[in-house]
């Protein structure tokens, strides 16, 4: 929005007798130094970046090891900040070619044109980590516009999971009736879970965030028992685990299974979902409905808007998003659940709700965020086991990027970025636990 | 405009009572329950056995012998006094205390429900009820969320929502365990606890109050990134380093004399230093906040922080020092979990900060209110807890739920009956 603003302005600003084109070195000089969105969120990544590295450098023992030695000799200095370099290096490598790609097999596939499945699997991980957790986000991005936290979108996608699972396995059809019926199971299922906060808000003023957090908690129990329980259990199985899907239930992966891929078509659905929300949000009246609300509740009750309605709806799109997305996570990935499905920070629901703040709740910010925080948490599962630093690192970086995002002011102060911090502030109503 | 606000009073008061009818019926229906399935449905020559002594002080000079009662007649007592709460509110529609009431209902509940599980002959594998040791563990699950209350209470009072109590509970708990199993020294852990929660409260005071970021985003963004840093925490150095994790929990310094009382002195006199250090906080975070000046200024700015500034208070100072304050004492409250609970877990606060919050709004925002919403939410956690190992015809899991579903109930019953602090959440700005 503020891009547009920012281009906008300056044709107008530049006196006649200017150039109206600054040299290109210049143009790209004041983008860097501008406050807008995407740059604040490239410099908060590189703050929740050096955040992760302080992190590996204070825990790491070899590392500590090496600063010791300072303390005896003081020209172990440059060995130290050696150490420190290296692994901080090693682990973020790692993430690099755990989640888009390694240059040395690049080059070989490149000019060898063999392996190529193996050069390109990093990639092919990212986008399966990043369908379901696009779709949740934008679920959870849709309620944060209508000034709705929808903290509770993890328990969703669990309820969504057993749902289209359960449809999936325990019935056998042909995959076109199949499939989509199971889709539609692990929406109705997100819907169900998230109806009872909705409505509650609507009618009781119940604080959505405790209602939804609650909601986590339950909704992990009954993941529990369902999976351990007759009807959903694997028959034959005494652990926590649930039915497989049969294979027309499946999102089969998109380069056929050989290849040895796990993409799936799971990507047309997340499409689906990010062009639905395009127009719900800018195109309908519904989404209108939906962004006043957000943005200034009194105008909305004002202009006829059912708050009740709105809430209630809002709260039912979320959460049959996150169902949906809860189901894409089994049908593309391992095609069963068991105990531990999403469980803790792992959990795709508690990343939606930093992915859809660093994509200011922004159907086509969200796809971006969301590949990039599935390339961490990709990226993250390739450091833990090439340098043995544990993956939550990854998590860790997350949330430190959302809270430089969530202050873009903070972020314009330690840079000294020029504009206002105005354009760059997040919009989200705090209502505190106000009825 | 007198006829509108009138108007909108009496539409106001329609569906309160509405809500109230709605709570009463609810509560009739689990009175019935509990007559109908546990004491009706029980054989009539079937006795519960409730036992008082308490496991680790076998030497107390007054013993209470075993108390064995016939489960249908307990249950139906009990099952009658939830009818005669449900029946009372239906009629009488009190201003107060209605969800009070239904968390009353909701332990009875599970009380009937314990009493019938532990009937012999019965199914159970245990065939008594020790009441004492009961007592003794729920203790220790309120004296956790009465910290995190407490913290509530500071915070929100001053008109910040600290949503990260979780995070300083994590951080609490973690730390604790680390400074106790090297030091084995708890109050040191304590120390820690304090700091780690009043520099997680530094942090979101900083970004709320200097940036005024949403409040409950900074706060939910911070519970994330603590879990995850434990978690990360937990394999980088407690898995190579056990001893940094022993897990030995804080020793019980019985006051004399009192701790031998039956029951109450196992339950309220023979604790760790960290319950005792709890109820003094109770009672000094209340007359601070309800009978100083510094108190004043502190609700004035959770009020009305306009009209405090006017007066000459420092509204960011006052939510800055408050922010901290009660960031520490979550902090320690994680510490006292950890003490009470053993070795560091990933996750094994479990929501109890989130509870915390609820007993918060239950208690209206005062010292005295949580302490009395933390018991009630404290008996029901546990008793769910202590139901696992009865062998109940209901799923453990389905009982896992109960704490959170009770929580999900008297949040809903009460909004709108309870206000918080007029600025709660509110950004201020200096101007």
């Amino acid at each position: 929005m503020s891009d547009a603003a920012i281009s906008k302005a300056a044709p107008e600003e530049a006196p006649v007798d200017v150039p109206p084109r600054p040299a290109l070195y210049k143009s790209l000089w004041s983008r860097y130094t501008s406050t807008s969105p995407i740059v604040v969120a490239a410099y908060a990544l590189f703050l929740g970046l050096v955040f992760g590295a302080i992190i590996i450098i204070v825990t790491t023992p070899a590392v500590l090891d090496a600063w010791r030695e300072i303390f005896r000799h003081w020209d172990g200095l440059p060995h130290a900040i050696n150490v420190s370099f290296d692994n901080v290096g090693a682990a973020y490598r790692a993430i690099f070619t755990g989640s888009i790609i390694d240059p040395q097999g690049f080059w070989h596939s490149l000019t060898t044109g063999k392996n190529w499945p193996n050069t390109l699997t990093p990639l092919s991980e990212t986008l399966t980590y990043a369908t379901p957790l696009l779709i949740v986000s934008i679920g959870v991005g849709i309620a944060f516009q209508t000034g709705l936290f929808n903290i509770g979108a993890n328990g969703q996608a669990v309820i969504g999971g057993i749902a289209g699972t359960a449809i999936g396995s325990m019935i056998r059809l042909p995959t076109v009736i199949h499939l989509p019926m199971a889709l539609v199971g692990g929406i109705l299922g997100g819907m169900f879970c998230g109806l009872v906060p909705g409505l509650l808000k609507a009618y009781t003023g119940a604080h959505e965030v405790i209602v939804t957090l609650m909601f986590n908690y339950v909704t992990y129990a009954f993941l529990l028992y369902a999976v351990l329980s007759t009807p959903f259990q694997q028959p034959g199985q005494q652990n926590d685990i649930g039915r497989t899907l049969y294979s027309s239930a499946i999102l089969a992966p998109l380069f056929g299974t050989k290849s040895g891929l796990r993409v799936s078509y799971g990507v047309f659905v997340a499409a689906a979902v990010v062009v639905f929300a395009w127009w719900l949000l800018d195109r309908s009246s519904l989404g209108f409905d939906f962004r006043v609300t957000g943005a200034n509740p009194s105008a909305a009750r004002a202009s006829g808007i059912s708050a009740k309605s709105v809430i209630v709806l809002v709260f039912l799109i979320s959460g049959g998003l996150a169902g949906l997305a809860g189901f894409v996570q089994v049908a593309s990935t391992t095609h069963y659940i068991d105990g531990g499905f999403l469980i803790g920070n792992a959990g795709i629901g508690f990343t939606a709700i930093t992915v859809a703040l660093l994509g200011r709740n922004r159907p086509v910010g969200i796809v971006w965020a969301s590949l990039l925080f599935a390339a961490l948490s990709v990226g993250g599962r390739n450091m833990q086991a090439a340098t043995g630093i544990p993956l939550d690192l990854a998590t860790v970086i997350q949330s430190a990027v959302v809270l430089f995002v969530a202050t873009p002011i903070l972020v314009k102060e330690i840079f000294h970025l020029k504009g206002t911090g105005q354009a760059a502030t997040l919009q989200i109503a705090t209502t505190g636990w106000g009825t | 405009m007198s006829l509108v606000t009138a108007t909108a009073a009496n539409a106001s008061s329609l569906v309160k009572n509405k809500r109230t009818r709605v709570i009463a019926v609810l509560m009739a229906v689990v009175g019935l329950f509990t007559i109908f399935v546990f004491a009706i449905g029980s054989p009539g020559n079937t006795h519960s056995q409730l036992t008082f002594t308490p496991i680790n002080l076998t030497n107390a000079p007054w013993h209470l012998g075993t108390l064995t009662v016939l489960t249908r007649w307990t249950d139906l007592v009990l099952g009658l006094v939830m009818m005669l709460l449900a029946v009372e509110v239906f009629v009488r529609e009190p201003r107060r205390g209605v969800m009070a009431r239904f968390g009353v209902v909701a332990v009875l509940f599970l009380l009937a429900l314990l009493f019938w599980a532990a009937r012999t002959p019965g199914p159970s594998p245990i065939e008594y009820v020790n009441v004492t040791s009961f007592l003794v563990g729920a203790s220790a699950t309120t004296m956790v969320l009465i910290y995190g209350a407490l913290s509530g209470v500071m915070c929100e009072r001053a008109g910040v929502v600290n949503i990260a109590i979780e995070g300083q509970f994590i951080g609490g708990a973690f730390l604790g365990s680390m400074i106790a199993s090297t030091t084995n020294n708890f109050f040191y852990a304590a120390i820690a606890g304090a700091l780690i929660g009043g520099l997680i409260g530094l942090v979101l005071a900083f970004f709320a109050l200097r940036y005024r970021s949403d409040q409950i985003i900074v706060g939910i963004v911070l519970v994330t990134m603590l879990s995850s840093l434990s978690s990360y925490l937990n394999l980088q150095v407690f898995t190579p380093f056990p001893n940094f994790n022993t897990g030995n929990l804080a020793p019980n310094l019985p006051i004399p004399i009192l701790s031998k009382i039956p029951i109450i002195g196992p339950v309220f006199f023979n604790q760790s230093g960290f319950f005792y250090l709890m109820i003094v906080l109770v009672g000094v975070v209340s007359f601070a906040l309800f009978k100083t000046r510094y108190g004043l200024h502190v609700r004035a700015v959770g009020e009305h922080p306009r009209a405090a500034a006017t007066v000459g208070i420092d509204v960011i100072r006052v939510r800055y020092i408050n922010v901290v304050l009660g960031g520490a004492i979550a902090g320690i409250g994680g510490a006292a979990f950890m003490a009470t609970q053993g070795q560091f877990q990933v996750g094994y606060t479990s929501g109890y900060g989130y509870i915390a919050l609820a007993a918060l709004i239950f208690g209206r925002w005062r010292p005295s209110g949580a302490v009395v919403a933390s018991i009630l939410f404290g008996l029901s956690v546990y008793l769910s807890y202590e139901l696992t190992t009865y062998q109940v015809p209901i799923s453990i899991y389905f009982l896992d739920m109960f704490p959170y579903l009770i929580t999900i109930a008297v949040v809903a019953g009460l909004i709108g009956r309870v206000r918080p602090p007029a600025a709660d959440g509110q950004p201020y700005i200096r101007d």
